[in-house]
C-alpha cells in the first residue's frame, strides 16, 4: 500500500497528464466542431455576458438591491405613481421603471440572474452527476441485474409527470431554492442516464474497450478511464439542455407561487406582477424578465443542440 | 410488417403496471409525509375530541398503517380516493367533471402543435444548412425556451384587454347554464383560441428538431435520388420520398409529446382559468386538499404510463426494424 502511493506520488506530473489526454484530446476535438456553429458559439456568448453581468451585479446595477423609488416610506401622492414607467434622472435614474415598492426593475433584473444561473447550473450539473455514472454503469453491465435494477428504476420514474411531481414534492419539503433545484433533478436525470446507457452499449463493443479488457484492465477502470472521456461530450449537451429545461421550470413554479420570495429572482418577478395586477399596466415591469428567462434558457438550449448537431456524425457537410 | 412477440408486450404492461403500483405507494408515503394530518382542514379549534375520533374513524385513519396502506392501494387502484376534504365530495366525481376539459383543450393543441412542427421541420430538414435552416431552428429553440405563463399573459393583454377580441379565461361565458348546440361549440371555440395558439406557439419546436434530425439523414438517402432521377419535382421527392420516411420518429415521439403536454397543463389550465386536472392540482394543493391533490396527480401520472405503453406498442408495429423480445 505505502508503496504504491509513492510510486504515484513520484510519477504524479506524468500519470495526470497521461490520465487527462483522452479527456483533453475530446474536448479540443469536441471544441473545434463546437466553433463551426455559429449558433452554439452566439449561446456561449449570451451565457458569458449574463454570467459577467451576475458576478458584477452589484458595479452593474445602478442601485443596490433595497434601494425604493421614494424611500421606504413614500407620501400618498408618491406611492400613487407607483409602479413607475421608465425615468431617466426625473425624478429619480430607472431605466427600466420600477415596480409597485419602488424597486428598480433593472436592478432586480440583473440581481435576478445569479439565482437563474445557479438554479440553471446546479439542476444540470447535479443530473449529471447522477445521470451520466449510471447511465455508463448501466450501459457496461448491460443484460446484468445492475442494469435491469437501473433501468426499471428509470422506467418506473419516467412514469411520473414532471412538473406535477416537482410541485408535490416542493410544497411537502418547504420551498426553498434547494428544494427546488433536488426536485427538478429527481427527474431530469433519467434523460442523461437514458442517452449515457445508448452511447456505452456501442463503446463498449469497440476495439480500444475490448483491448483494454484483454490487458487485464479492471472493470472500473474500463469505465473512468475508456468510457466516461467518450461520453462526456454528450453528457455536456444534456447538461445545457437540463440546465434550460431547470430554469423554465424554476419560473413556472414561481408563477404559481412556489419559489422563494425572499430571494430576486425572475421567475418571482413576474409572480409579484400578478400578485399585484399590473400585468397589463405595466409593460415594462412584464416584458424584462420574460425576455431574459426566454434567453438563458435558449441560449443553453442553443449550445445543447448544436452541439448534438456536429457531433452527429456526417452532418458537417 | 413484423408482428410483436406476446412476451415483449406482456413484459412491457407488466412494467406499467409496476409503475402504476409504485405511482399508488409513492402516493401513500406523500399522503403521511406531508406535516400535519390529512383532516387538519376539517378540524376546527371548538372540536371535542370525540368529533375528532369520528372524522379519523370516517377518514379510516385510525387502523395501523399496513392496513391503511392494503386499503389505500386498493381503492386507488380502483380509482376510487375517497372524500376530498375541502368540498367533502367524491374526489373522483370532481376528477371527472375535469377530464374532459383537459381532453378538449390538449387535443386540439397538440394536433395544431405537431402539424406546425412537423412541416416546418421537414422543411427545415430539407435546406438543412442554409440560412432559412439556421434562421428556423433558432427561432424554434427561442420560442421554446419562453415561460409559458408568460406568452399566456402578453397574448391575453394583447388581444383581449387592448383589442377585446378573445376572453381571458375560463371555458364558458359565466352566468349562463344552459346553450344551444350550436351556441354552446362557438363559445367553447371562441374561449379556446388563445390557450391553443399559446400552446402551439410554445410547442412547435420539440416536433421540429425531431423531424428536422430525421430529414437530415434522410436527404443523403439513395432513393431521393433515385426519385430525383424518375423526374419528380422537388416538393414531392420532399413531401412523398423524404417526409414519409422521415416519419416514424415523430409519431412515436409524439404520444411521448403528450405526456409532455399534460405535464404543462398544470400551467396552461392556471394561466387561462381553464378548469381542468391541471387547475384541479394546483387548487387543491394550495388548498391542503390532499386526496383530490395527490388523486389529480396519479390520474396524470396513469395517463402518461397508459400513453408511454402505446408508444411501445406503435412503435415496434410501424418500424420494422425494432427488435423485440431483446431489450426493452
Amino acid at each position: 500500500m505505502a508503496t504504491e502511493t509513492k510510486e504515484v506520488e513520484a510519477d504524479t506530473g506524468s500519470a495526470m497528464r497521461e490520465r487527462l489526454y483522452p479527456f483533453v484530446v475530446g474536448v479540443r476535438r469536441t471544441w473545434k466542431q463546437f466553433t463551426q456553429s455559429k449558433l452554439g458559439v452566439l449561446g456561449l456568448f449570451i451565457i458569458a455576458a449574463i454570467s459577467f453581468i451576475a458576478v458584477f451585479a452589484p458595479y452593474i446595477a445602478p442601485h443596490p438591491l433595497e434601494w425604493q423609488a421614494f424611500g421606504n416610506n413614500p407620501t400618498f401622492q408618491q406611492a400613487s405613481q407607483l409602479p413607475h414607467p421608465p425615468a431617466f434622472g426625473d425624478p429619480f435614474f430607472a431605466p427600466l421603471g420600477t415596480d409597485h415598492l419602488g424597486h428598480g426593475i433593472l436592478t432586480q433584473l440583473i440581481y435576478g440572474s445569479r439565482t437563474a444561473l445557479f438554479i440553471g447550473l446546479a439542476a444540470g450539473i447535479l443530473s449529471s452527476l447522477v445521470g451520466v455514472p449510471l447511465g455508463v454503469i448501466s450501459g457496461y453491465y448491460s443484460n446484468t441485474w445492475v442494469d435491469e435494477g437501473i433501468q426499471r428504476v428509470v422506467d418506473v420514474m419516467y412514469g411520473l409527470p414532471f412538473l406535477p411531481l416537482v410541485i408535490v414534492l416542493v410544497f411537502i419539503n418547504g420551498v426553498t431554492t434547494t428544494n427546488i433545484i433536488l426536485g427538478i433533478v429527481a427527474k431530469s436525470w433519467l434523460n442523461n442516464a437514458i442517452v449515457v446507457r445508448g452511447q456505452v452499449l456501442s463503446l463498449s463493443k469497440r476495439p480500444f474497450v475490448e483491448a483494454a479488457e484483454a490487458s487485464g484492465a479492471s472493470d472500473f477502470r474500463i469505465m473512468w478511464r475508456h468510457i466516461l472521456p467518450n461520453v462526456l461530450p454528450l453528457g455536456f449537451i444534456y447538461l445545457a439542455q437540463d440546465a434550460a429545461f431547470a430554469i423554465l421550470i424554476q419560473a413556472s413554479l414561481a408563477f404559481l407561487g412556489l419559489a422563494d420570495f425572499t430571494q430576486v429572482s425572475w421567475g418571482t418577478m413576474l409572480q409579484w406582477i400578478q400578485v399585484q395586477g399590473y400585468i397589463y399596466t405595466a409593460p415594462w415591469w412584464l416584458i424584462p424578465p420574460g425576455i431574459m428567462i426566454a434567453l438563458l434558457a435558449a441560449s443553453f438550449y442553443f449550445i445543447g443542440y448544436s452541439l448534438e448537431d456536429v457531433m452527429k456524425p456526417g452532418s458537417n457537410q | 410488417m413484423v408482428r410483436i412477440t406476446g412476451r415483449y408486450l406482456l413484459r412491457r404492461v407488466a412494467i406499467s403496471v409496476v409503475t402504476v403500483y409504485v405511482l399508488a405507494s409513492l402516493l401513500f408515503v406523500l399522503m403521511h409525509a406531508m406535516p400535519g394530518s390529512p383532516i387538519d382542514a376539517l378540524v376546527g379549534p371548538g372540536m371535542t375530541s370525540e368529533q375528532i375520533e369520528n372524522i379519523k374513524q370516517r377518514f379510516g385513519l385510525n387502523q395501523p398503517l399496513w392496513r391503511q396502506y392494503i386499503e389505500f392501494i386498493t381503492s386507488v387502484t380502483l380509482f376510487d380516493f375517497g372524500y376530498s376534504v375541502q368540498t367533502l365530495e367524491p374526489v373522483r366525481d370532481r376528477l371527472l367533471d375535469r377530464f374532459v376539459p383537459t381532453l378538449v383543450l390538449f387535443a386540439p393543441a397538440f394536433m395544431l402543435q405537431y402539424s406546425m412542427g412537423t412541416i416546418i421541420g421537414t422543411f427545415l430538414g430539407w435546406k438543412r444548412g442554409t440560412k432559412t435552416d439556421l434562421g428556423g431552428f433558432t427561432t424554434g429553440l427561442f420560442m421554446y425556451s419562453i415561460p409559458f405563463f408568460w406568452l399566456g399573459w402578453i397574448l391575453v393583454g394583447v388581444f383581449s384587454y387592448e383589442l377585446g377580441l378573445f376572453p381571458s379565461g375560463s371555458m364558458m361565458p359565466a352566468f349562463t347554464s344552459s346553450f344551444g348546440w350550436v351556441e354552446a361549440v362557438t363559445n367553447l371555440l371562441w374561449h379556446m383560441t388563445l390557450p391553443v395558439l399559446s400552446l402551439a406557439l410554445v410547442g412547435w419546436a420539440g416536433p421540429m428538431l425531431i423531424m428536422r434530425t430525421t430529414m437530415q439523414d434522410v436527404v443523403d438517402a439513395d432513393y431521393i435520388d433515385f426519385a430525383r432521377a424518375q423526374g419528380y419535382d422537388e416538393p414531392t421527392v420532399m413531401t412523398r420520398f423524404g417526409a414519409r420516411n422521415a416519419l416514424i420518429p415523430v409519431v412515436t415521439q409524439g404520444i411521448i409529446g403528450i405526456a409532455f403536454m399534460i405535464d404543462g397543463s398544470v400551467i396552461v389550465e392556471t394561466v387561462f382559468s381553464w378548469p381542468g386536472i391541471g387547475q384541479l392540482l394546483v387548487d387543491a394543493i394550495f388548498a391542503k386538499d390532499l386526496p383530490t391533490a395527490l388523486a389529480a396527480f396519479y390520474t396524470l401520472g396513469v395517463l402518461i404510463v397508459a400513453l408511454r405503453l402505446v408508444t411501445d406498442v406503435v412503435y415496434t408495429m410501424i418500424d420494422p426494424r425494432i427488435e423485440f423480445g431483446g431489450e426493452a
